[in-house]
């Protein structure tokens, strides 16, 4: 069922002045075999000749959890979680779902660049498969985690029916901005190396490894605090997250408002800005 | 922006392509694309209004009707492809309009987005995702492309492991089989054996003949003159000839030997005349058994070509060559001969004691030239005629052949009774060449 959101929501291929005007929602239809096919290309590429296939995708998360397990909790004791390993694990995969994405998507289109210069079809299918494909695996890493906190953490109850619309605006929020790396940057060729730089402070200002109330400076600094909180996209859904799954409590209405004005307003800005600029894909590849 | 410029109402029919207007022009970069550092200091665009751009398409005019194939040739540079791209709305125009009636598909460059890692069978998925057809239509469509490509066991093999001419097999037997409303094709035809590059014309003929319209690119005259009775020539982004096939490959071959005159005085002068004579046709005619002009024969007539040709100044070595091409634009057979030493007027006639064609609407092309000229598009007069149909055979040739059975009195099966004697073959011509 996302997965057909994605293709909704990448169907909208603007012509720039070009062909018939076909609209977009028969559009879409015609063109959803392409973009099972372009799924279909990305899997093969991603899994090619590796043993684990799909299981690589957890074994990063799970080190990477191991390893803060260690710092913060046994080493420098400044979590003060229950079930700590969980705590960091389910904010990783959110963590690592954006990020994967967006450094997949931003160079797709420059890859791509053979198709681009020969046929014409609409080019958001490849940015969006390769957002689609990470959708995949995360859901693939949300289906084993999931159990896993609601028996340890007993979290079982009416709050677990939020975690689908959570993950259907983290997936509005990420394909929105794959559209937009993957368009900037065949355009501009440094923002896969600015993005590249920019994702590892970007997850230490995520509230990963604490809730973000737990941190000592917090109280003291309320504006630092919030800006973390609301100013950083991918924080409310980390917290949302977690909220369902590792307290087993929903998110207020207000949280829920903002993760929909934040997934809808990214794709909003991301399809724009696709519709804008693919025009000279076929020049500046 | 780009986006606004819309198609201004009327929207092309299934098969018809429109050029209104269309200019496009290309930045002259070394590097392609910018850098931020680039566009933070503005220097990149204003408007689209590059420092220094290249025009590679000027206010084109075109319209094709449904069916029509169009030859669209042109020195390099000349805006062949960037028309195509235009066209196929891969690249946006700067101004005016660029439309493709119905379903279109384009086959630019080799190997037009295969995918390595995947078998031939994939990429043929891919490729008809890639032109918005759904996966009933292309399975539909399998067989078909995977018997034309003639690949047989390499299809289910990865497309890395093919040869180039492997992947041309694979593109063109897609883009024939996709029964589009517009076929746009570049250069491509020249790969690949000569025998699968007259199927695939053979295929294109019969896509037009089923109303689908052609627009090839191409570099060879040879290729654009058997298919196409139309052609366009581009030079500098804009159309200096739009007309028929013969007289454009002519008026292409003008603009070729502006060019070429400045390379011919690098040879050693051969002889006294430095300039080899502009041999003209001025006339071509044909004639019954009578003398009398006709454009209708019956199989078995007496026909005799007429040809009169002018020659400014005294040439050695005048060539007259004959072609003789079915609806398709297949050569039937062609004749080439060495007239010799030509001054001012001379005529010359090749004669056909019995034609040995079968029913149907022929061209009959004719040209004289220099020796030393290049080969191809050199016959740039034609004269349709037609042979009334008969009763037996059928393709172009009429062998002559008798049937005759012996030992009637067992009915031995069914016995042969169409004759198979003109096959429209065209790798065995139907008749030998002839010097006359």
């Amino acid at each position: 069922m996302m997965v057909q959101g994605a293709a909704v929501t990448a169907a909208p291929y603007t012509a720039a002045g070009l062909g018939p005007g076909v609209d977009s929602r028969r559009r879409m239809l015609q063109y959803h075999f392409l973009f099972e096919q372009m799924v279909r290309r990305e899997l093969r590429q991603k899994y090619k000749g590796s043993a684990l296939g799909v299981l690589w995708y957890l074994v990063n998360p799970i080190v990477l959890m191991g390893a803060y397990a260690l710092v913060f909790s046994v080493l420098l004791r400044v979590a003060d979680v229950p079930d700590y390993p969980l705590f960091l694990l389910v904010g990783l995969i959110v963590w690592v779902f954006f990020a994967q994405a967006l450094l997949a998507a931003a160079p797709s289109l420059v890859a791509n660049a053979a198709l681009i210069r020969r046929v014409r079809f609409p080019r958001e299918a490849i940015p969006a498969s390769v957002a689609t494909v990470q959708l995949v695996t995360f859901l693939v890493m949300l289906a084993l985690v999931t159990p896993v906190a609601l028996a340890v953490r007993g979290t079982l109850g009416p709050a677990l029916a939020l975690l689908p619309v959570i993950v259907a605006l983290l997936f509005c929020l990420v394909l929105g901005l794959s559209l937009a790396a993957s368009v900037l940057h065949a355009h501009f060729r440094d923002v896969e190396p600015v993005l590249a730089a920019a994702l590892l402070p970007w997850f230490f200002l995520t509230p990963i490894f604490l809730p973000i109330e737990d941190m000592p400076g917090a109280s003291e600094h309320p504006l630092l605090r919030d800006a973390l909180q609301w100013g950083n996209p991918i924080a409310p859904f980390v917290v949302a997250v977690r909220d369902v799954l590792f307290a087993g409590s929903a998110p207020t209405l207000g949280h829920m408002g903002y993760l929909a004005a934040i997934g809808i307003g990214a794709l909003a800005i991301g399809v724009e800005l696709f519709r804008r600029m693919e025009g000279e894909l076929a020049v500046v590849l | 922006m780009s986006g606004d410029d819309r198609a201004s109402g009327a929207v092309a029919a299934p098969g018809e392509v429109v050029l209104e207007r269309a200019s496009r022009a290309f930045a002259l970069r070394h590097e392609r694309s910018r850098t931020l550092k680039e566009a933070a200091l503005g220097r990149a665009r204003a408007g689209r209004s590059w420092r220094s751009s290249a025009r590679a398409l000027d206010a084109v005019d075109l319209r094709i009707a449904p069916g029509e194939a169009v030859g669209v040739i042109g020195r390099n540079g000349a805006g062949k492809t960037s028309t195509l791209r235009c066209l196929a709305g891969i690249v946006p125009l700067d101004s005016g309009r660029a439309e493709c009636g119905g379903r279109t598909v384009s086959l630019i460059e080799l190997g037009a987005g295969f995918h390595d890692d995947f078998t031939g069978r994939e990429n043929i998925y891919l490729n008809g995702a890639l032109h918005g057809f759904d996966r009933t239509q292309m399975e539909a469509r399998m067989e078909a492309i995977v018997e034309f490509s003639e690949l047989g066991a390499f299809i289910d093999a990865p497309v890395k492991a093919y040869s180039s001419g492997m992947q041309l097999r694979l593109g063109f037997s897609i883009v024939a089989q996709l029964d589009a409303d517009v076929m746009l094709i570049d250069e491509v035809l020249a790969v690949g054996d000569e025998s699968f590059q007259r199927k695939c014309l053979a295929r294109i003929s019969e896509r037009i003949n089923d109303g689908a319209t052609l627009v090839l690119v191409s570099h060879d005259p040879m290729a654009i003159e058997r298919i196409c009775r139309r052609v366009v020539v581009l030079e500098h982004g804009a159309v200096v000839f739009d007309g028929p096939v013969v007289a454009g490959l002519l008026f292409y071959h003008s603009l070729l030997g502006t060019e070429r005159g400045a390379s011919r005085s690098l040879r050693p002068a051969d002889g006294s005349a430095s300039e080899p004579g502009r041999i003209e046709l001025t006339e071509l005619d044909l004639r019954d058994a009578d003398g009398a002009s006709r454009r209708a024969f019956r199989p078995g007539e007496a026909l005799r070509v007429e040809l009169a040709l002018r020659c400014a100044t005294p040439t050695q070595r005048a060539v007259a060559a004959l072609e003789v091409r079915d609806q398709r634009g297949e050569r039937c057979f062609r004749t080439v001969a060495t007239i010799g030493a030509v001054a001012g007027v001379v005529e010359v006639t090749f004669d056909v004691p019995r034609l040995a064609l079968l029913g149907g609407d022929y061209d009959l092309a004719a040209g004289v030239f220099d020796q030393d000229a290049p080969p191809g598009a050199l016959l740039d007069r034609v004269a349709r005629f037609s042979v009334a149909p008969t009763g037996d055979g059928e393709g172009v040739a009429d062998l002559r052949g008798r049937w005759s059975v012996r030992g009637r009195a067992q009915p031995a099966g069914e016995p042969v009774t169409e004759s198979r004697a003109a096959e429209p073959d065209p790798r065995t011509p139907p008749a030998r060449t002839a010097r006359p």
